[in-house]
């Protein structure tokens, strides 16, 4: 038997008039609540004006057909989502695969044998809702590309390697910087901080994923895959000085004290994945690659540098970025020693 | 001509069980008008030799005329549908005239139906 769903809003799009209604019909016999349209240009119209839950569409219409509905539905953002049944003929099943691969969700044959429709629209339904609940649960607690990966890829929290670069980044002497000034300015100038920081990395596909105090951590090439991750992090690390630059020009001018920061870039391996509950995850990367590049970090203050990048991320840069080699150098948890590079500020690129 | 050869009694009872009669006997109405109307502009497409839509509307009188029971003449508008898809108009005429003729007897056939319910 099949579960009893919460009743949703359909659009039922045929352009005969009886097929129209006997689906109303029985669709509203079911609980829910029924629009009818009688071709794709004027379910599109609706479409955009009223929310619905779910689309029957038919295939064969006047003025606008089912595949012309379906291209325009995936080519539009704010209705991509809205699942799709297609209905057919027998004869139509070539009909019916073209439009699954356009990304309809389901079909049912006509005329509608009304156990189906009750199977396939809650089976449906429920899906939607279900998607629904997660989309809002990420969109609460993860940023728009992480998001976007779980919903491509399914909301699983298990994890993954992947060949990714980790950015550290934090502020030199925070702390002291904070017991000169007010609370109030301290807040307000870590939040121009973080924004500043996240236009720099989001413009070259980073992701930051943590921040703590006036640290932030963020990834290069997960979850979104990247071409170049460790070019891209170091085009982003050059940016975010610039802006600090910029940002203390304002600083001096109200007479407030200049901050500095100091980043630590690493590129490997990393393991990947959500961590969290199921009521609150958080995409994130552990491994010895983000150690390095939290202990590169740190070591900025030791160099008097505020970039360094490892080796893996200096093999990835192309030849118009510039970088100094410092040699190998002890580096606080790890065995052996480890090449590192100085990425030079200001360089034009 | 026996009504049960016209309407498939099994699907038109189903149809009054599942939709309710009330709802069943509103339905022939709209049925009938609506499959005027396509016949209508069927012989219209037929005129200008437009395959494609002369195709569609006997494609959309198939689907319905199955729905209310009406197989036999459902299976007529399937070859009309295919003649459509063919491309080729040529030998439509004759064939749409007996559909023509015909969809008089399945309508005939419905109104005693709603007669009798």
């Amino acid at each position: 038997m099949c579960p009893k769903t919460a009743p949703g809003r359909l659009l039922v799009v045929d352009d005969n008039k009886v097929n129209r209604l006997l689906l109303g019909r029985g669709l509203e016999q079911q609980g829910h609540t029924i629009a009818l349209a009688e071709n794709g240009r004027q379910a599109l119209e609706m479409l955009h004006q009223n929310q619905f839950d779910l689309l029957l569409l038919d295939i064969q219409m006047p003025e606008m057909d089912g595949y012309q509905v379906l291209e325009k539905l995936n080519a539009d953002l704010s209705l991509r989502d809205i699942p799709v049944i297609v209905t057919s003929g027998l004869e139509e099943l070539d009909s019916v695969v073209r439009c699954i691969e356009m990304g309809a969700e389901d079909y049912l044959i006509k005329p509608v044998n009304p156990v189906l429709l009750r199977a396939r629209i809650g089976a449906c339904l429920e899906k939607k809702r279900l998607r629904d609940q997660q989309r809002d649960l990420i969109r609460r607690f993860a940023t728009a590309e992480v998001a976007q990966d779980m919903e491509e890829s399914g909301f699983a929290l298990g994890g993954r390697y992947v060949e990714a670069t980790a950015m550290f980044s934090d502020i030199r002497g925070f702390t002291t910087l904070a017991e000169s000034q007010s609370p109030a300015d301290t807040i307000d100038l870590l939040n121009t901080y973080y924004t500043l920081m996240f236009e720099a990395i989001s413009g070259q596909g980073g992701v930051v994923n943590q921040m703590v105090g006036d640290g932030l951590m963020a990834i290069f090439g997960a979850p979104l895959v990247l071409s170049n991750h460790g070019e891209q992090a170091v085009l982003a690390a050059l940016e975010m000085i610039e802006m600090i630059d910029l940002f203390n020009l304002d600083q001096t001018a109200a007479g407030k004290p200049d901050i500095r920061i100091g980043i630590g870039i690493a590129t490997g391996q990393v393991i990947a994945g959500y961590t969290g509950t199921q009521r609150r995850a958080t995409y994130t990367c552990v491994g010895n690659t983000v150690n390095l590049a939290a202990r590169l970090e740190s070591y900025t203050k030791v160099a008097g540098v505020p970039i360094l990048v490892d080796e893996c991320t200096r093999q990835s840069l192309g030849e118009k970025i510039r970088v100094d080699n410092l040699g190998l150098v002890p580096i606080k948890g790890l065995n052996q020693d480890v090449s590192i590079y100085s990425v030079p500020v200001g360089q034009r690129i | 001509m026996d009504t049960q050869l016209i309407i498939d009694m099994a699907t038109f009872n189903d149809l009054k069980e599942v939709m309710g009669t009330d709802f069943v006997l509103e339905l022939i109405d709209t049925y009938t008008l609506e499959t005027d109307g396509l016949i209508a502009q069927i012989y219209s497409a037929q005129a200008a030799g437009d395959s494609a839509t002369f195709g569609r509307l006997a494609h959309s009188i198939k689907s319905s005329s199955a729905s209310m029971g009406a197989l036999a003449f459902s299976q007529q508008a399937r070859e009309l549908e295919m003649l459509g898809k063919a491309g080729d108009l040529s030998g439509a005429e004759p064939m749409l005239e007996r559909f023509s003729a015909d969809f008089l007897i399945v309508k005939q056939s419905l109104e005693d139906l709603k007669n009798v319910s």
